[in-house]
């Protein structure tokens, strides 16, 4: 089994269709982890039945109950993110669950025993099958929940458990660099860095590929939506030389792309002149795939 | 919650790559025209705002934003593992009375030095990123920065909103991280407006729907910029009507724009550019839900 992060640092650089065009063109044994839970569009860019939903729980939440809560503030006081308020109008506190950590700081403080925990379901994980047959695994995080890294690392282990020996897991990371990040590329085999030819996207592709060597992780890169300014091509081809990362391949910019979606396809499989570019990388990254099943 | 006089404008989208910091900076250079204001980057894993200006590229004023996180006093530690137990963030680690600290994982929210009864535990600084204060193009340009490495951006979003407040301006424009979970939860909380900007694909049009979901909750005014205009055909202002969310502003996709665009060039001798700014910077303070200091 070989896991492949799709990562980019930048938001919008093409990961989520790249990834979608590589786990269609592995075809069948391919499994589809989308661990961008607060966006995920693998099942736009796959098509998808759903098979299984279950409810994601994050652990508990705390609250504070008013008619038990005397005003001491013992609980505001050991609070280190701002997450407890006085209610107005009132000697109670209550907890702002969006700024909360859960850490439970305030419980402890709690002479009264006021705050209580609560469980509220924080999203949903699914099976899926797409409509070439790929086998897609994602989540959906409810607006304003904490714990992305959390959810990115279940839906990551229900891959591994549905991948076969053969399988080859094409994980789709979320944008930026922190938690769900490293959880998407964490013991992964390949990270595919998708570097977006324009000054954001090399800055933050020039993160995300510090973080990677640091985490040890071989890689391979795309650079994607080239042609619309040459010195922005040659500065991210620089950065990848610096950083020793091999170049699979490189994808004009091209709003034909942009049908993709509207009919249905993958980008590996919609008619237009980029398209031959991006057959042409995912060829150069399923190499790389092929050689790391081969010799691990 | 905002300062008192600076209303609050939160850029972001749900989605990646939809136009979010090139919709903040133009903003920002719009509104620095007529009033002071503060340009607050909150995409701490990828601060891209900055790059727009050029002339940004000077020193700024540096603050290191860090977090307390324990460190064990080995001659006093008994190895209870009453901190392990105590910790939600699995950041302690107590086996067979040995008690490790993984203080990149730490939160640093002190329950575990709270409940040591054995005073063991000793808090130190540990540094997660840092935010840099500029002056450009007659704007304060407030940057947040995660370090590579680091899961803590939440920290250092409240550290810049903190910076950002004593700014003095009377409009902040937030540039928000994309997503719906905690960076972007942060990054909205205590602003005025919400500007979500969407470009015109389905992948979009999801995120948008959770965008909106995300600011109904905190309960925040919304408008929609759409972005990349024409570059697709997902309809995206019917999706508005259907939610029942203004869209308070258009840029038209041209190649040329997104030409300059991945440059990081602003479109500031655009006169269509520029007057639509101004456009969204007056619909999005005439909806935002506070003060009358503009």
């Amino acid at each position: 089994m070989i896991t492949a992060s799709v990562a980019s640092g930048k938001g919008g650089a093409g990961k989520t269709s790249i990834a979608a065009a590589l786990a269609a063109t592995l075809g069948a044994g391919c499994l589809f982890a989308d661990c961008d839970v607060d966006a995920a569009n693998g099942v736009i860019a796959l098509g998808s039945s759903i098979d299984i939903r279950e409810p994601y729980f994050a652990g508990p939440g705390y609250r504070i109950e008013p008619p038990a809560c005397t005003g001491c503030g013992r609980c505001h006081a050991a609070c280190r993110f701002g997450a407890i308020e006085p209610v107005a109008g009132s000697r109670a506190f209550r907890i702002i669950q969006e700024l909360c950590e859960r850490c439970g700081a305030c419980v402890a403080q709690c002479p009264t025993k006021a705050i209580t925990t609560f469980e509220k379901q924080a999203g949903e994980l699914f099976v899926s099958t797409g409509r070439t047959g790929t086998r897609l695994i994602h989540a959906e995080l409810e607006p304003g929940e904490a714990t992305s890294g959390k959810l990115v690392a279940l839906v990551r282990k229900r891959a591994a458990a549905l991948a076969l020996s053969e399988a080859t897991i094409v994980v789709d990371a979320p944008p930026g660099i922190g938690c769900p990040v490293i959880a998407s590329v964490t013991g992964c085999d390949l990270v595919l860095v998708v570097v977006e030819a324009s000054a954001s996207g090399i800055r933050d592709a020039g993160r995300l590929v510090e973080l990677i060597l640091s985490m040890k992780r071989r890689s391979v890169a795309i650079i994607n939506k080239t042609g619309l300014n040459a010195s922005m091509n040659e500065r991210a081809r620089h950065m990848l030389a610096e950083a020793g990362i091999p170049l699979a391949g490189e994808i004009p910019f091209d709003p034909a792309l942009r049908s993709a979606e509207e009919s249905n396809r993958t980008w590996a499989s919609v008619a237009c002149g980029s398209s031959d570019a991006v057959k042409a990388a995912l060829v150069a990254v399923i190499g790389v795939i092929t050689t790391l099943k081969e010799k691990p | 919650m905002s300062s008192a006089g600076m209303t609050v404008l939160a850029v972001a989208s749900g989605k990646g790559g939809t136009g979010k910091t090139t919709v903040a900076a133009h903003l920002a250079s719009a509104s620095a025209r007529t009033r002071s204001t503060v340009l607050v980057d909150l995409d701490v894993e990828a601060p891209d705002a900055t790059g727009y200006f050029p002339a940004a590229h000077a020193a700024g004023d540096t603050e290191a934003v860090s977090v307390l996180v324990p460190e064990i006093v080995e001659s006093l530690c008994t190895g209870c593992g009453l901190c392990a137990r105590a910790c939600r963030f699995g950041a302690i680690l107590a086996i067979g009375g040995v008690v490790t600290i993984d203080q990149k994982v730490c939160k640093g929210c002190g329950r575990c030095v709270a409940v040591c009864p054995a005073k063991a535990l000793k808090e130190v600084k540990m540094n997660v990123g840092e935010t840099t204060l500029r002056f450009v193009d007659s704007l304060d340009l407030l940057e947040g920065r995660m370090a590579v490495g680091d899961i803590r951006s939440t920290v250092v979003i409240e550290a810049a909103k903190r910076r950002a407040a004593l700014a003095g301006a009377s409009l902040q424009i937030r540039d928000c991280p994309p997503g719906v979970s905690c960076p972007a939860t942060h990054a909205i909380e205590g602003a005025d407006y919400l500007i979500l900007v969407a470009e015109p694909t389905e992948f979009s049009i999801h995120d948008l729907g959770t965008a909106v979901k995300l600011g109904r909750e905190r309960g925040i005014p919304i408008g929609v910029v759409i972005n990349k205009d024409g570059f697709g055909t997902a309809d995206v202002a019917g999706f508005c009507a259907s939610e029942g969310v203004p869209v308070i502003g258009r840029i038209a996709f041209l190649r040329e724009r997104a030409a300059t665009g991945a440059a990081a060039t602003l479109w500031l001798q655009d006169p269509l550019i520029m007057d639509e700014m101004d456009r969204i910077l007056s619909r999005a303070l005439a909806g935002a839900r506070t003060r009358s200091v503009l």
